[in-house]
């Protein structure tokens, strides 16, 4: 699976619960500061959408309206650079999704 | 007194509203680049903050919004009534100052889209007018694709590009896929509007109908910024690029120009103002008046310069060199 970033998450409760989401900096306002949300979901797509029920509004600042993970929003499940639709991303408890900017993004000036 | 507001963010077009003098719009995305656009609001002299919502395209058009270009109030009679031009070309309209959107899908759903190739800004809605007269009355500039218009509050739309040249295709006068550049109302306050294009400077007169070209006079055809006089009517500026090719200021000399009568004529104006061995750009943003009598007329350069003329134009000053590349200039009166 590789490296993994230590949790603040018991591993044996990540294991048994679910799915582990790393919160980038840049959306830390949605999550009240939490940067580690633990989920229970079977898919990509599931977590998504659990974290925009949770936090209204973040899940547009990761995925456009039709559907797409934004352009230079990078999701990473384990190590795993993720191109394919969220909702063909299968899940295991234990996971980590981690969503972060891309490095070829930013501001023009 | 200067201060950074939304820093580090790439704020495309930002407003202070003259409905009330006090509310400020930003096109901006949110929080970064990456995590997509966001219509901004606060007050003047405070901190602004994403609405609740942005404009979408529906889900299943396989459209996204990726950038807002353009924020436009309605007309004073609907103080909570915001426009925004985005990108992929389309315009969409709130009645609650930014929170929720509504679009007009006769045109953001156009069957023609699918040849809409858009410039090399990209398939962009940058131009909106509201008629201050008849909020049911729309125009809206895109680039590469030209200025389209309703009567019927955007119930239906129709190209609205007769007699302007696009030298890029091989029907010079199509009717569609001029490259609009800019358009913004005579302050006359007939409904006649000035078009900056990627081939030429037009005029349209009350009635409608063809545009006038007015390029003569003018170092070139190309340009992106344009400003109307806020109070005198028939009197526009424009700051000319070379060209496509080479989007710095003709003879390396920053300059200005003004017509006060409906373009048939133009006036340059450079004191003040960079050059010779000045080479950089004005975006499409880059220029604007306010209201004062003699007009204050502004205008930020891609490199990041700040300028600022007292009396309409005829001497500048710099107000700073040191902001980066200046993608928006908007004077307002605060109340």
């Amino acid at each position: 699976m590789g490296n993994r970033l230590e949790s603040r998450v018991p591993s044996e409760d990540l294991a048994r619960s679910g799915v582990l989401v790393r919160i980038p900096s840049a959306l830390l306002s949605f999550t009240g500061g939490q940067d580690e949300i633990l989920l229970d979901a079977a898919d990509l797509a599931s977590v998504l959408a659990r974290l925009d029920e949770a936090f209204p509004g973040i899940g547009d600042r990761i995925v456009d309206e039709a559907g797409q993970l934004r352009q230079f929003v990078n999701v990473f499940v384990n190590a795993e650079l993720i191109r394919a639709p969220p909702g063909r991303v299968a899940l295991s408890p234990g996971d980590e999704v981690h969503i972060l900017p891309s490095v070829a993004g930013g501001s023009l000036g | 007194m200067m201060r950074p507001v939304m820093e580090g963010t790439s704020v495309y077009h930002m407003i202070l509203d003259p409905r009330d003098g006090r509310t400020v719009y930003a096109a901006a995305p949110s929080p970064a680049e990456q995590w997509g656009p966001a219509v901004y609001r606060g007050p003047l002299g405070g901190s602004l903050k994403s609405t609740k919502g942005a404009p979408k395209f529906d889900p299943e058009s396989g459209l996204a919004v990726s950038r807002i270009w353009h924020v436009e109030p309605g007309t004073p009679q609907e103080p909570e009534t915001v426009y925004v031009g985005v990108e992929p070309a389309a315009l969409f309209r709130s009645r609650d100052r930014g929170d929720t959107w509504e679009g007009f899908p006769a045109l953001n759903y156009h069957p023609g889209r699918k040849d809409w190739q858009g410039g090399f800004g990209g398939l962009c809605a940058h131009s909106v007018l509201v008629d201050p007269r008849n909020p049911r009355h729309l125009l809206v500039g895109i680039s590469a694709v030209g200025t389209w218009e309703s009567k019927d509050g955007g119930a239906t739309w129709a190209p609205k590009n007769e007699n302007v040249r696009a030298e890029f295709l091989p029907n010079k006068y199509p009717e569609t896929g001029q490259c609009v550049h800019h358009l913004v109302w005579d302050s006359a306050g007939d409904g006649s509007i000035f078009h900056q294009n990627h081939c030429g400077t037009y005029h349209r007169s009350p009635e409608g109908g063809k545009w006038t070209e007015v390029t003569k006079g003018l170092p070139s055809d190309f340009g992106f910024a344009m400003a109307a006089d806020a109070s005198v009517g028939h009197t526009a500026y424009v700051a000319p690029l070379v060209g496509a090719e080479n989007r710095v200021p003709p003879k390396g000399q920053l300059a200005v120009w003004k017509t006060t009568n409906a373009g048939r004529t133009w006036r340059r104006f450079t004191k003040g103002l960079p050059g010779p061995g000045a080479f950089m750009g004005v975006l499409r943003e880059g220029l604007s008046t306010d209201s004062a009598d003699p007009t204050g007329v502004y205008v930020g350069t891609n490199t990041g310069q700040l300028y600022a003329s007292r009396d309409a134009g005829e001497s500048w000053k710099q107000i700073t060199p040191n902001l980066p590349p200046i993608l928006s200039v908007s004077a307002g009166t605060a109340l």
